[in-house]
């Protein structure tokens, strides 16, 4: 009450001004309605976020893939007091299709739970060093269960209980994030390595290339604007019989990889509780990069988020935007680069069939169709947006950076791995490279982000460590939190030199000597000869990482947005 | 007919409102609203805050505000990120209670749609939530309609159109609603959702799984602490006041400036007779958040405990509010009928929530209506309506003893104790002045 009337009686001296002024100056909005029920439209759910999925053959280990994706965007260092944990109402998917259904024929599935100790006498995430995963001194921890089903067997458990790596709070609580590195990557019977825990976001791009599907222009690109932030990644190696059509991959090499996530269905009727575990409501899912972005216009993003790949072709809007994209056109109108004519057969082979001479389109190479496969009957196959594998292309020893339109057919979209620069093969490939053969000079430099801030491993599970150091606090560069990838310390690992050096290494060396010897090996020289055409004269600008403060902006905290996953509504 | 005189807190003299009434729409503005806008500076802070409860501290900085401005600086073409930042705003408002943000969210919700006039659900989508946010539930259902034609897989829409719908009194309509956001993204936005409706129909068990869902999803402290003072309000309505007192206390470690626990803390405070500490909460609560329900619960704690004069005072100050609210084009007939009535001015008090049931035939205001109409004597109107008003099978204290009074007062004792015995059986503290008028009129319909 004193408050009150202390508070009362020093306004009412003020009353005759407030009362004339207020009332003028109280614009219709300024008065508190009694609120009704008002909850939360717009709220934060990273947890459930699809950000990127990577799929090659593993460099250093013959005969097995790798699938590396991740979920939670902008994972700021130090994201106090729960940091990232995975959603533990959620599953995270993976999901190969190798008989080319668009349905898939295997599926992993990742579910996690809490280990919290904290009770409610603390906030903390750790009450001392972590040295090992098991420490006593975390007191938040999650742990996961994978789960495989086969041609729609039903599930089994591959393993419970399985460690999550933290995430890494800072070097004096985590003196040696390496080692909970090491201990959270698991190896299972059959040969299967399993990852899941926080990870330097491996994505390397200026956002704000795509600002031009807003009208604004490429010229001021050429900062990596994921630099310095993690996300959580799931990461698991298989043999490659585990995942090929009929377990032989010498006949059906070719699988198409994609990535979901998933919530129960709830329902409100009925006279059970509203939970029910059978039936599942896909909320997040992810192929090939940057299609949310570049391909899928922002009206369709939830519909293609909740779409699964075997009823894409069904839906007349996704696939009148691969064969007739909007960037090629706002990019005519900003630099007169003339858009290829619609439709878009080309990127129909890129994003919903895969590169293959068998479906009549206008890339005459096979590479990454599951039409390929010897086994597949081609009134089965239904295209589809997935990211395209074939297992039986050789692992480049010195990749490049722009993969299949750089000649190095190892590369996206052949896959993808670690270092391809997604957004300049696809910007050439929306302005028909893949096509014609000829990369866009105009374009040629992209985004300018060559390459990721920190280098990836050697070996399993390949991503970086996790940054350390705020991203938004002025600094604005990456840790430089590198991994040197020395192996995960299991007595299969061959303890290889990193195959996969960051891209900004490897710009000088792309003489095309990779690729023929890349085409040879597959066979198919002739056809894919006219994907490697425009290489004489992309002489790659061995263009590094431009560091922040070399680009002369002061504006080191401009990261801007990636368009879609996180943007509410 | 009965002896118990019932419900409305009769104003004393009504010459005393009206003199105090213009000095408190001044001091409204000065203190009140001023204090609410400055809750981040130093000075209108309140001079005295509860142990352990610190200052107001500064409202914090809005990360996707700030994302979405700095963006619209580099690229002022964005439409969808100006989308994002009207809902942003909007969020902001509903987080602080601070009604100044709802301009700047139609500015910006209104750019986006200049610069794209097509296939901009996600700008439609933003204007019927403001459209809700300023109860015209009507408006909000037409921007979500428009928004689904164009998008048919945008979960906030159906979002929009379900809050609208429940407010209008379509409780079917609500659930479908609900449900098609549900089937959509489930997630934290449709969980908060799904569980009012259950609790609208009187699923208190299926409200608290999900609101428990909706807060292990939950990542924003703002949102952690909506879904616990929701769970809490669940725990309150049933009288289970230790949960409801630690759901509330979580709420606030999470996030202190989540106005709404506050008056959970206080009515829980009353309710245990921690008399000092509900006042000091009631006092605190309505200098930053001076919305006319606030005060109105203010007042019934003070006349409860007999302070007859401060009681009229914050009637008065409800008045203010409402009167401020109304003369700035909002409209809001179901708070007019609540003041109304305070005051003790019965037949405006019907005529306005019969205005208001003319517009939207929600349980609340059928409540009301009842209430307002059996305090001028019309029991017999005021039956059908305090009915309706349990109709979908809520369990609400107030709408059972709201029934049990009104049949009572209509000579029907037999209804009269088993709808007064229900009120009691779910919370006997509901409310500090009804609570005692609970008790007598149990034991004057012959239950002991």
């Amino acid at each position: 009450m004193t408050t009150r009337r202390k508070a009362v009686a020093a306004t009412c001296a003020a009353t005759g001004m407030v009362l004339g002024v207020g009332l003028f100056s109280l614009g219709p909005s300024t008065a508190v309605a009694s609120s009704h029920r008002e909850a939360p439209l717009v709220a934060a759910d990273p947890a459930i976020d699809n950000t990127d999925l990577y799929a090659f053959s593993s460099p250093e280990r013959k005969g097995y893939v790798t699938f590396v994706a991740n979920w939670i965007p902008f994972e700021e260092p130090n994201g106090g007091p729960n940091f990232y944990p995975f959603a533990t109402d959620a599953a995270y998917n993976i999901y190969v299709d190798s008989d080319g259904d668009a349905k898939p024929n295997a599926t992993f599935r990742f579910t996690f739970h809490n280990v919290d100790r904290r009770g409610n006498s603390t906030f903390l995430y750790n009450n001392g060093p972590v040295t090992s995963i098991d420490d006593e001194n975390l007191l938040f921890r999650q742990t996961y269960t994978l789960e495989s089903s086969f041609n729609g067997a039903p599930f089994k458990t591959r393993i419970e209980n399985a460690p999550v790596a933290p995430s890494r709070v800072g070097p004096a609580s985590m003196p040696d994030y390496g080692k909970l590195r090491q201990q959270a990557t698991v190896t299972l019977p059959g040969g299967w390595k399993t990852f899941a825990g926080q990870a330097d976001d491996p994505f390397f791009l200026d956002l704000r290339v795509f600002d031009l599907l807003y009208g604004g222009d490429l010229s001021e690109v050429g900062q990596d604007t994921l630099a310095g932030y993690n996300v959580n990644t799931i990461a698991l190696q298989v043999p490659y019989k585990d995942v090929a059509l009929g377990g032989d991959v010498e006949r059906n090499p070719v699988i198409g990889i994609w990535t979901t996530t998933d919530r129960p269905k709830v329902r409100m009727s009925g006279q059970t509780a509203p939970l029910t575990i059978q039936e599942r409501v896909q909320v997040s899912r992810l192929g090939n990069p940057l299609v949310n972005e570049v391909v899928v216009p922002s009206g369709l993003k939830d519909a293609f988020n909740s779409l699964t790949p075997d009823k894409d072709a069904s839906i007349k809007q996704v696939v009148d935007r691969v064969t007739n994209p909007e960037v090629p056109q706002l990019i005519q109108k900003i630099y007169g680069i003339e858009a290829p004519p619609a439709p878009r057969n080309d990127l129909v082979e890129i994003f919903l069939t895969g590169l293959t001479t068998k479906a009549n389109g206008p890339i005459k190479a096979d590479l990454n169709s599951q039409l390929n496969n010897a086994d597949v009957r081609a009134s089965d196959f239904r295209p589809s947006e997935m990211l395209r594998l074939n297992l039986s292309t050789p692992v480049t020893a010195q990749p490049n950076r722009l993969g299949v339109l750089g000649g190095d057919l190892q590369g996206f979209p052949n896959g993808r791995r670690l270092t391809d620069d997604v957004v300049d093969i696809e910007l050439q490939a929306l302005e028909g490279a893949a096509q014609s053969g000829k990369l866009v000079d105009a374009l040629a430099a992209g985004d300018k982000v060559n390459a990721n801030d920190n280098k990836f491993g050697g070996s399993f599970p390949y991503v970086a460590l996790p940054n350390v150091k705020a991203v938004n606090n002025g600094g604005g560069t990456a840790s430089g939190s590198s991994y040197s990838g020395s192996g995960d310390g299991h007595p299969d690992e061959a303890t290889a030199p990193s195959t996969m050096p960051a891209a900004g290494e490897v710009g000088s060396v792309d003489d095309g000597m990779t690729a023929k010897m890349a085409l040879t090996a597959t066979g198919s020289a002739g056809a894919a000869a006219l994907l490697v055409g425009g290489l004489w004269w992309w002489r790659r600008r061995s263009r590094p990482v431009l560091p922040v403060e070399a680009t002369g902006s002061d504006d080191t905290r401009s990261h801007g947005e990636r368009p879609d996953p996180t943007l509410p509504i | 007919m009965s002896t118990v005189t019932s419900g409305p807190r009769r104003s004393s003299p009504a010459r005393a409102a009206v003199v105090v009434g213009v000095a408190t729409l001044a001091l409204l503005i000065g203190g009140g609203i001023v204090g609410l806008r400055t809750t981040g500076g130093s000075g209108s802070a309140p001079a005295a805050q509860p142990a352990g409860a610190g200052a107001m501290p500064a409202a914090a900085p809005n990360a996707a505000i700030e994302r979405a401005q700095q963006r619209l600086r580099q690229v002022p073409g964005d439409w969808v990120t100006w989308a994002a930042l009207g809902s942003a705003y909007l969020e902001r408002a509903r987080v602080t209670a601070d009604p100044s943000y709802y301009p700047k969210a139609e500015g910006a919700l209104d750019k986006s749609l200049k610069l794209r006039g097509r296939d901009n659900a996600s700008a439609l989508t933003g204007l019927g939530a403001l459209a809700n946010a300023r109860h015209d539930f009507a408006g909000a259902a037409r921007w979500a309609k428009r928004a689904l034609a164009v998008d048919p897989y945008a979960a906030e829409a159906y979002g929009v159109l379900t809050d609208a719908l429940t407010q209008l009194g379509d409780p079917a309509g609500a659930t479908g609603a609900v449900q098609h956001m549900l089937d959509l993204r489930p997630g934290l936005s449709a969980y908060t959702r799904a569980s009012y409706d259950f609790e609208q129909h009187g699923r208190v068990g299926d409200a608290r799984a999900l609101m428990a869902r909706a807060l292990q999803d939950a990542v924003d402290p703002a949102d952690i602490a909506f879904c616990r003072y929701q769970l809490g309000e669940l725990a309150w309505q049933e009288g289970r006041l230790d949960e409801a007192e630690a759901h509330y206390a979580a709420g606030r470690a999470a996030d202190p400036n989540y106005l709404p626990l506050r008056e959970g803390q206080a009515k829980v405070a009353a309710a245990r007779g921690r008399t000092d500490a509900a006042l000091r909460g009631y006092a605190e609560l309505t200098l930053v958040y001076p919305s006319p329900t606030y005060f109105l619960e203010y007042a019934d704690l003070l006349r409860s405990l007999g302070r007859t004069a401060e009681a009229d005072a914050q009637v008065s100050l409800a008045a203010a509010a409402q009167q401020l609210f109304t003369a700035n084009g909002g409209s809001d007939d179901l708070t007019g009928s609540a003041v109304a009535l305070a005051q003790g001015r019965t037949k405006d008090a019907v005529r306005l929530a019969a205005k208001e049931w003319q517009r939207r035939h929600f349980a609340d205001v059928a409540d009301a209506l009842a209430w307002a109409l059996h305090a001028d004597g019309r029991d017999a109107a005021a039956l059908p309506y305090a009915r309706k008003a349990g109709a979908l099978g809520a369990r609400s204290a107030r709408y059972a003893f709201h029934l049990g009074i009104i049949e009572l007062a209509a000579g029907d004792s037999a209804a009269a104790r088993a709808d007064l015995s229900r009120a009691r059986d779910i919370n006997p503290t509901f409310s500090p002045l009804d609570g005692p008028v609970l008790r007598s009129a149990l034991t004057q319909a012959g239950v002991s």
